[in-house]
């Protein structure tokens, strides 16, 4: 059949459109099955006696476009059911999906579902559903987990977790399961009870990771605050809470009694967390009506489904299970959010827990929040608003459950907003918190200078304690209350409570001449974008060092691409300053990286400056590449240190380089050959990596320069890092520094160890430092702050592997460098096979050669550490090797001999200079390449 | 015309030959449609045929071939290019002039499909094709592949908008729906140029590896892999080789691989790495470089091998496998990609073994060359052979291009 007949014989799917009083956007929903990529639709819009144009429009739409039929009831149902009923017994076609006039079907949901159930056999097909805010016009997928892997599940047995897929419309049915399960007309929620019976009754059903269905969200809108729309709400709640009984008694009918903890846990999650989430902004007298309607029915839950829950949600239940109406208020309040600490807590026997009275329902010890350092240390800052004129007053109750502050005697407290501090003096209320007032005036605060402002920052209130360390935490305001909008010079500033926890934030708009001032700004701010892109950059480089001879007395430095200093550029610098070489060193430092000592001049990393600086500069010293594409000047000498040697394949060995296009070959073959010297820390780093990037030059093998600190020691080092990251003097330090995964950068993913397993079992005896590879991003979950500190952002991992007592990586080449300090080693290598083969590959057979375990599980891990000493004991001749075949030249004299060797300084005296200065490099007669 | 039909693009015409499907147009979009190279071998293979069968086919070349190929002595489609330059990137004004020839030639052709050839031809032009023509994105790699490059976030990002996303294989079509969220995709293989009706006696002690020599192919390894097989001992620099989990006794079968060579047909840059890579692992004298071998004398290549070597660190759909197979030559080959597997099923149509895993490369060359276990090798290269032919019968033109109308017709379902 060809497209020209696709005007409708019998259609392949049909859409079910049901809508009430929603003319303005019905259009855009049968747009949505108009425009599907399955030509051969139907689009059965139900109208449920709406009292606007929706008929009008429909009957227009339907005019339009014969695929479009309309349907109109003659009463209002009040829901969803009847009208869907109606579209499924008006429906032509053998398969139906539903869809409601304020959302929206993607272009390939019926084609793609379509041939899904018609491959796969099931009675339905469910994708993924996702949330579109219309603000923003991002989406966003609803749980995303239970969508993950396209696959056919043998009826909900085998998955009850797709309980809590509990949608009607993100599914395509075959129509005569429909007419065996219709949905209720007589309540709302008719879907929960629907989805129910519906999964009761397929034996089989398939799932589709793909986006199907956009559940339109509009713009936010002020709560709801109206008495009738309270009312509506509780009843809401009440209608839902029968939804879940009728459900619950499908699937006994069903013979599915084992299920029913995976449905109570679904109601749990999903159902009472849509009011426990705006609990907050509930007047008293809703709550405690709430709390005795919710409380019959969680009763019936098994409590140890409710353990299932996350901490705070289960004092929720515990609380409206025991009626405690005013305090379940507070607690819902950490629910989202920065998830606030309890107002009261007590400790004993280690554990946690909500509220002055530990019981076991109240624990909540998961969390963690009582055993953080104090820059992570939580207080729970509540705040009264009062705004006159342009003066924001508040008055800050201060709650401070784990007794952060008793600990810190001395603290001082000061409200910080943006740039801007005002002194706190709180008070000892009779309840142990603490009250203390602070004003505002929002006129004098000029953020962001002479141009203005557009943006919002929130309030946070600041403790610092007498060393200078200080820890923060926003404050909580009424999240029912109103926005204050005033205008204070050239700005409108929104004062409001954010989100359902009540964050206190205030937000600028510029107005009047900085509004027109700033869009002139960016106006040129694009010019100069464009004025300055790569391209041009490079050109006039090119034009630069042509005509402009490079300066001896000037040297352009960078380590890991400008992110910090460090590396054996930072240990080469230091060494010429040391010396009082005539060099000024110029050091590159990327967009937003901070951690340079005061006195280094910086260039931004690509500015003009940069450009200049490279073509001016009579040095080139790094560890990574400078810019790749730019050539050096014919005068100009690069010193390549690189920043590690290892087991990795490297160059054009490496997965970067071994893809299907020349492009990045050749590139990388040119930036080499720019290189003059390179360093080599052994003889195993020149015998792989001079070869592996067909480096022809002169070798400088003096061990590493960073290397030098680790083989003298630095005692200030460990007192830095205990410091600076706060751990306690009696943990052991556990080092751990994974490298990154060459398919999953900035992903998280070469974070294998299992740190919760870990705290679980070693926080008592040992503190993690995590540090992460620089093309690597991981967050550490707050409940494992206690246990896990993460050193991403500390400026030397010298430092870091001075001040451990054990280093745990994978293939890291921090390895070879920790081996200097002698100290233990343990090697997390469950990826082993797929890294060495597919992933990244290998010169050496790590398990082979390493000084210390290698380890497949957390588990083995745990084991390890707790016998540390006897599993080192038994790997000294093995971690004799390892050094002998990476460390055997650091004799922490690199910096000094290659800085005589490449700057051509003179040896202090009583060293002579070294025999043989640059040596060619020593050219393994063929490598074999990597396996 | 309102309605459905006035938004159909495809008015069709039945087609003279009667053949029962309709007639369409049909647009192909190469970044550069005459340069040498696999896409746009398969691009004017299947242009052509599409065309035998009645179809309006256009090829378009955004840009000029440095030096370019022809691959169809009488192409029964229409070629044009839209640029004079080789692909680079484009001043604004070549922007301009893109979008105005596209419109200009595009607007002119009745109704139909148009199929852009790869992530970086879908990420340039899709916005410019007209709605008469309904766009369909093809992805010649493995999903492994597009997950290294920048390929699995243009694909991803771009694909799901058009009618179709078309892979060379299911599981590769699988991966890119699960992984990449596409709700759009589909599989069509490369089709062969021929099907020949003669088909190797095996009995040549002669091992194929065919392709260019560059380090994409992993050649290397395929040399390490035949020496083990052979039996010339450890070849160096094998230092990260084995580890632990490997099978033992999966070394060298000692002697008895007399007489077998490993032809190299293929030209590059590798050439001398790999002379030298041949030489240190003692099989210089039985690894013949053959050069470039033109099409036309493929045929006699395929006829005296017995077993083709695969080591390519990525395959899309690697073509030289069915090729062998249509000759009834079975492969030895790393499961690197769907396509891989679609054309090698491990002990029915040749031996798979995992990525650069050397030693089971070797053993599975062993075990075609001359068993360990002393079984009959010859007889095994001749069922798997014989297997392997049946299994690339759905890699013949006529199969494939069956398959390109079915995925027409599916689009305008």
């Amino acid at each position: 059949m060809g497209i020209a007949q696709t005007v409708i014989n019998v259609p392949d799917c049909s859409v079910v459109v049901i809508t009430y009083n929603d003319a303005r956007r019905l259009p855009r929903a049968v747009r949505s099955v108009l425009g599907q990529s399955l030509r051969n639709v139907e689009a059965v819009v139900v109208d449920d006696a709406s009292t606007d144009d929706t008929e009008r429009v429909a009957r227009a739409l339907a005019e339009q476009d014969p695929r479009v039929r309309y349907v109109r009831r003659e009463r209002n149902s009040g829901g969803c059911g009847a009208p869907r009923n109606a579209g499924v017994a008006a429906a032509r076609a053998p398969y139906v999906m539903f869809l409601d006039s304020d959302d929206r079907l993607t272009r390939h949901a019926c084609k793609s579902l379509l041939e899904e159930i018609e491959r796969t056999g099931a009675d339905f097909v469910t994708g993924q559903i996702s949330r579109y805010y219309e603000g923003s016009r991002r989406s966003r997928r609803y749980y995303p987990e239970l969508f993950a892997r396209r696959r056919t599940v043998e009826g909900i047995a085998a998955e009850p977790g797709m309980f809590l897929d509990s949608f009607a419309t993100n599914k395509l049915y075959r129509i005569d399961l429909l007419r065996r399960v219709p949905f209720r007309e007589d309540l709302h929620f008719e879907d929960h009870v629907f989805s129910a019976e519906l999964y009761c009754a397929a034996r089989r059903f398939a799932v589709v990771p793909w986006t199907v269905y956009l559940w339109h969200r509009a713009r936010a809108r002020a709560a709801p605050t109206s008495i009738s729309l309270r009312y509506a709400e509780l009843d809401n709640a009440r209608q839902r809470i029968r939804a879940a009984r009728l459900s619950d008694e499908a699937l006994r009918r069903h013979g599915h009694d084992q299920l029913l903890p995976e449905r109570h846990h679904r109601f749990l999650r999903q159902d009472l967390r849509v009011y426990l989430n705006t609990l907050p902004a509930r007047d008293p007298v809703w709550i405690a009506e709430f709390t005795t309607l919710a409380r019959p029915y969680l009763a019936e839950i098994d409590p140890a489904v409710l353990d299932r829950l996350d901490p705070v949600a289960r004092v929720c239940c515990s609380l409206i299970l025991q009626g405690r109406a005013r305090e379940l208020a507070v607690a819902a309040r950490s629910l989202n959010g920065p998830q606030a600490p309890p107002r009261t807590a007590v400790r004993r026997d280690g554990r946690t827990y909500w509220g002055t009275v530990p019981s076991p329902e109240m624990d909540i010890t998961a969390l963690r929040m009582a055993e953080l350092p104090f820059t992570a240390s939580r207080l729970r800052h509540e705040a009264a608003l009062a705004v006159r004129g342009t003066r924001l007053a508040l008055a800050v109750r201060t709650y401070d459950p784990f007794g952060v502050l008793a600990a810190h005697p001395g603290w001082t407290a000061a409200l910080r907003l943006g740039p801007h501090r005002v002194r706190l003096t709180p008070r000892e209320q009779p309840d142990g918190s603490l009250l203390s007032e602070a004003a505002l005036d929002l006129a004098a605060l000029r953020p962001g200078g002479r141009l203005g402002f557009d943006g919002h920052c929130e309030p946070k209130v600041v403790v610092t304690r007498p060393d200078g360390r200080s820890t923060s935490d926003v404050l909580l305001v009424d999240p029912a209350a109103e926005p204050v909008r005033l205008a204070v010079p050239g700005h409108r500033v929104t004062v409001r409570a954010e989100g359902a926890a009540g964050v206190l934030r205030v937000a600028w708009r510029r107005q009047g001449v900085l509004r027109r001032a700033s869009r002139l700004a960016e106006l040129k701010a694009r010019a100069v974008r464009r004025l300055s892109g790569p391209r041009l950059k490079l050109r006039v480089y090119k034009g630069l060092i042509k005509v402009l001879p490079p300066r001896p007395d000037l040297a352009l430095f960078e380590s890991d691409v400008g992110a910090g200093y460090t590396g054996n550029p930072r240990y080469v610098h230091e060494e010429l300053r040391r010396r009082g070489a005539p060099i000024r060193a110029v050091w590159s430092v990327a967009r937003n990286r901070r951690n340079f000592p005061p006195g280094v001049p910086l260039v931004r990393r690509m500015s003009w400056r940069y450009v200049w600086t490279m073509a001016r500069a009579g040095y080139w010293v790094d560890s990574h590449g400078l810019p790749l594409d730019y050539p050096k000047p014919p005068r100009t000498r690069y010193l390549q240190t690189w920043h590690g040697q290892g087991i990795k394949s490297i160059g054009f060995n490496s997965p970067d380089l071994r893809a299907d296009f020349p492009g990045p070959r050749a590139r990388w073959r040119a930036a080499v050959a720019r290189w003059d010297a390179l360093v080599a820390p052994s003889a195993e780093f020149e015998r792989i990596f001079v070869p592996s990037n067909e480096y022809t030059g002169p070798v400088l093998r003096y061990g590493s320069p960073r290397c030098d600190v680790l083989v003298h020691g630095d005692p200030a080092a460990a007192e830095r890092v205990r410091d600076r990251l706060e751990l306690p003097p009696d943990r052991r330090v556990l080092l751990y520094a994974p490298t990154y995964r060459d398919q999953a950068k900035f992903s998280g993913a070469s974070v294998r160890a299992d740190l919760e397993e870990m705290a679980g079992a070693l926080a008592g005896e040992w503190v993690v430092v995590l540090r992460p590879h620089p093309v690597e991003r991981y967050r550490v979950p707050a409940h494992l702050r206690y246990f896990v500190r993460n050193a991403a952002s500390y400026p030397e991992i010298n430092d870091l592997m001075l001040a451990s007592d054990a280093l745990l990586t994978d293939y890291s080449s921090v390895m070879c460098d920790y081996a200097v300090t002698g100290k233990p080693m343990l090697f997390l290598i469950d990826d082993w096979d797929e890294y060495r083969r597919v992933e990244r590959g290998v010169y050496h057979d790590l398990p082979a050669i390493a000084p210390g375990p290698c380890l497949a599980t957390t588990g083995e891990l745990i084991c390890a550490l707790r016998d540390l000493d006897a599993v080192s004991a038994s790997f000294a001749a093995k971690y004799a090797a390892f050094r002998e075949l990476w460390c055997a030249d650091e004799k922490g004299e690199a910096s000094a001999r290659v800085v005589e060797d490449f700057f051509g300084l003179a040896p202090p005296a009583g060293r002579p200079r070294p025999a043989v200065p640059a040596r060619p490099p020593v050219r393994a007669a063929v490598l074999g390449w990597l396996r | 015309m309102s309605g459905p039909a006035g938004r159909s693009p495809a008015r069709s015409t039945r087609r003279a030959g009667g053949g029962g499907r309709p007639a369409h147009t049909v647009v192909f979009a190469c970044l550069d449609a005459d340069t040498l190279g696999g896409v746009q071998r398969v691009t004017h293979t299947v242009a052509q045929g599409l065309a035998e069968r009645g179809h309006d086919v256009h090829v378009i070349g955004l840009h000029r071939a440095a030096r370019p190929f022809r691959y169809v002595e009488r192409p029964a489609y229409h070629r044009h290019v839209v640029h004079r330059t080789p692909a680079g990137p484009l001043s604004r004004l070549g922007r301009r002039r893109e979008r105005r020839r596209l419109a200009a030639l595009l607007d002119r052709l009745g109704p139909g499909f148009a199929v852009l050839s790869s992530p970086s031809v879908v990420t340039r032009i899709r916005a410019l094709i007209p709605r008469h023509l309904l766009a369909i994105g093809q992805y010649h790699g493995s999903y492994r592949h597009a997950r290294g490059s920048w390929h699995l976030r243009a694909v991803s990002g771009h694909y799901g908008r058009l009618e179709k996303a078309v892979f060379v294989s299911e599981d590769d079509a699988w991966s890119f729906s699960e992984h990449a969220r596409l709700p759009n995709t589909w599989s069509i293989p490369n089709p062969l140029p021929s099907w020949p009706s003669r088909t190797s006696d095996l009995t040549a002690r002669r091992v194929l590896g065919i392709g260019r020599l560059e380090g994409v192919k992993r050649f290397d390894r395929l040399i390490s892999a035949f020496a083990l097989a052979c039996g010339a001992g450890e070849p160096p620099g094998r230092a990260g080789g084995r580890a632990r989990g490997d099978p033992p006794g999966s070394g060298p079968p000692g002697d008895g691989a007399g007489g077998w060579e490993l032809h190299l047909i293929g030209e590059g840059a590798e050439e001398e790495r790999l002379r030298a890579h041949a030489r240190a692992c003692g099989v210089a004298d039985r690894v013949v470089f053959r050069g470039a071998v033109p099409a036309a004398e493929m045929a006699r290549e395929y006829l005296g091998g017995s077993v083709l070597g695969l080591s390519s660190e990525h395959e899309g759909l690697p073509l030289v496998v069915a090729e062998a197979a249509s000759y009834g030559v079975p492969a030895v080959a790393f499961d690197v990609s769907g396509g891989v597997r679609s054309l090698v099923s491990d002990r029915e149509t040749g031996l798979l073994v995992p990525p650069a895993d050397v030693d089971a490369f070797a053993a599975a060359l062993a075990e075609l060359m001359s068993p360990a276990d002393g079984g009959d090798a010859a007889e095994r290269r001749r069922r798997l052979g014989a297997a392997a032919r049946v299994r690339a019968e759905a890699f013949r033109p006529e199969r494939v291009l069956d398959r390109w109308e079915e995925l027409f017709e599916h689009v305008i379902r």
